[in-house]
């Protein structure tokens, strides 16, 4: 403890972090809420971007703990991509008041929400309190179909050019190129995957309704109808009931949430459970490639 | 390490916010622990908590003047109540406060059963995260806070037990959701705890340089190594306690 406050120490410190706020970066910087986007400007933008993640793969993307270097990172940013669809509600607005950046506030250029550029499922027919959770805009969790990343990626790219014209046909030329690789992916991924379309699934959560929605899975219920509160004891025996008469063929679980409800169900009914990786693990290194790749994987585990 | 956090114009409100706090924190700790009741600060915390819940159950809004005044309202109505019940159960008045801190949280769980979009709001309504605090906040904080002090100060022989246990509530609303519940019972009782033993005249200040060294080190270690405020400051406070502890021995021991 001592040791941080010697002078020498100290004095060093500080110069450090004045050549450090002196530096003026070349790089874009990028600020992205969830990992799948931080992963997916990269394919974009490559070495131009400095990116930034504000979560992790392991991280609930609804909930976040401030750290000083978060509002750090907005400050500078230039580019913010984001879920949207009220995913982030409970912080990014109080993180774009703290950080005061024009650039990046809403209704600038800076300020991109890739939810505004996919289809949205289950978005409530009417708004009633009464109802309970109330997600205006729809399920948030888009990335989980991979042609929505293509959907995002194309606005996304001109969103680059807007912000940093001078090398539009870099981006430009980094798009064709995710675009063909991603395509071939897709197609390959659907051929794989094509057995289980119309499979009876329990899910967690509703994280996965792009995901099912994309194959055809047939989501017979829903584990924890509502997140973080523990399903009631109706609720559970329901769920029992249907799947007596609706015989499903595995679980899916999300990586980040706490296992025990699924376990529980798993050891009722002796079905598998499948953990599915929310999203890719940008700061390991990941590619969404080699996600979506491991997320098609591991589906199919169970059905072999 | 990460120096790009280390940004004064980051770090300074959540700093005035921890010294807000403490300011009414140190005085009112000290008598938290003389009446040993220590975990009346979550008790009331919670009470307060469920006062918005029940508020936004009925259709009131969920943020703005309407939500402080269930909070305020039902934290002093708890401590009423906490008050009479310490009069004639004064032995067990730490179980009744346990007791009713778990009720108070139990019965926001039932409220909420069917809208956890609603609960998730509501949490961090309540739960401040030292960080997300700006000016504006600070200033209403700093006025309630040293209008508590000052009655405290002034005050204290005349207002008895019920008096205590109403500026307690206030205090406790307000600081609560600037700095959050760990820091809260952090600010409360760590240094009034590692102040016991010494004089009437030594406390108070070495008290406030715990809090100080506390928030001060906790916030600049949390930019360095990229960390959660909150979280960090509740070690660095106690780290300060037990330096203070050892460099300066209490006449006691």
């Amino acid at each position: 403890m001592r040791m941080l406050f010697r002078p020498g120490l100290f004095v060093g410190l500080v110069t450090l972090l004045c050549t450090y706020s002196g530096t003026t970066w070349a790089a874009l910087s990028v600020f992205a809420c969830e990992p799948e986007w931080a992963a997916l400007v990269e394919e974009l933008g490559g070495d131009r971007l400095e990116i930034y993640s504000a979560t992790t793969a392991q991280q609930d993307p609804h909930q976040i703990q401030a750290r000083p270097s978060l509002i750090a990172k907005a400050r500078k940013a230039d580019l913010l991509v984001c879920t949207g669809a009220e995913l982030e509600i409970g912080w990014l607005p109080l993180l774009l008041r703290k950080a005061g950046n024009a650039r990046i506030q809403v209704g600038q250029a800076g300020h991109f929400l890739a939810a505004e550029y996919t289809d949205m499922l289950e978005v409530p027919d009417k708004l009633d309190r009464s109802l309970g959770d109330i997600h205006a805009s729809g399920n948030p969790h888009v990335h989980t179909d991979p042609r929505n990343i293509l959907r995002v990626a194309d606005p996304l790219t001109q969103r680059l050019k807007a912000v940093d014209p001078d090398h539009a046909d870099d981006y430009q030329q980094r798009y064709q190129a995710f675009k063909a690789k991603w395509q071939d992916a897709i197609d390959d991924w659907s051929q794989r995957a094509a057995v289980v379309e119309g499979k009876n699934i329990v899910v967690h959560h509703d994280y996965w309704s792009y995901f099912t929605h994309w194959l055809g899975l047939n989501k017979v219920a829903t584990l924890e109808p509502v997140v973080g509160v523990s399903p009631s004891t109706r609720h559970l025996a329901q769920v029992k009931q249907l799947l007596e008469k609706q015989p499903a063929v595995m679980i899916v679980d999300t990586s980040y949430m706490n296992d025990r409800p699924v376990m529980w169900l798993s050891e009722q009914t002796g079905l598998p459970v499948v953990t599915l990786p929310a999203t890719v693990d940008y700061h390991g290194g990941e590619t969404l490639l080699q996600w979506f790749e491991r997320l098609v994987v591991r589906m199919l585990e169970p059905l072999k | 390490m990460n120096v790009e956090g280390l940004d004064a114009s980051i770090l300074a409100p959540a700093f005035f916010a921890g010294l807000i706090v403490l300011m009414t924190h140190i005085p009112l700790g000290h008598e938290v622990l003389r009446r040993g009741i220590i975990f009346i600060d979550i008790a009331v915390a919670q009470i307060a908590g469920l006062g918005v819940i029940i508020a936004y159950t009925l259709g009131w809004q969920e943020h703005g003047v309407e939500s402080q005044i269930a909070a305020v309202t039902s934290a002093l109505l708890g401590a009423w109540i906490l008050s009479s019940l310490e009069k004639k159960y004064g032995k067990h008045q730490e179980a009744l406060i346990g007791t009713s801190f778990i009720l108070a949280s139990t019965g926001g769980i039932l409220l909420l059963a069917n809208n956890p979009h609603g609960g998730e709001h509501l949490k961090e309504l309540l739960v401040g995260q030292i960080l997300w605090v700006e000016w504006k906040q600070l200033v209403h904080a700093a006025i309630v806070s040293l209008s508590v002090l000052f009655v405290w100060a002034r005050f204290r022989s005349k207002i008895g037990s019920l008096g205590f246990y109403l500026l307690f509530a206030i205090a406790i609303t307000v600081s609560v959701q600037l700095v959050g519940v760990y820091l809260v019972f952090t600010s409360l009782i760590v240094p009034a705890l590692a102040t016991i033993g010494y004089s009437a005249k030594s406390w108070p200040g070495l008290s406030v340089l715990i809090g100080i060294c506390g928030y001060a080190s906790g916030l600049i270690l949390s930019a360095l190594l990229d960390l959660p405020s909150g979280a960090v400051i509740v070690w660095t406070i106690v780290v300060s306690a037990l330096l203070i502890k050892l460099v300066i021995p209490s006449k006691a021991r």
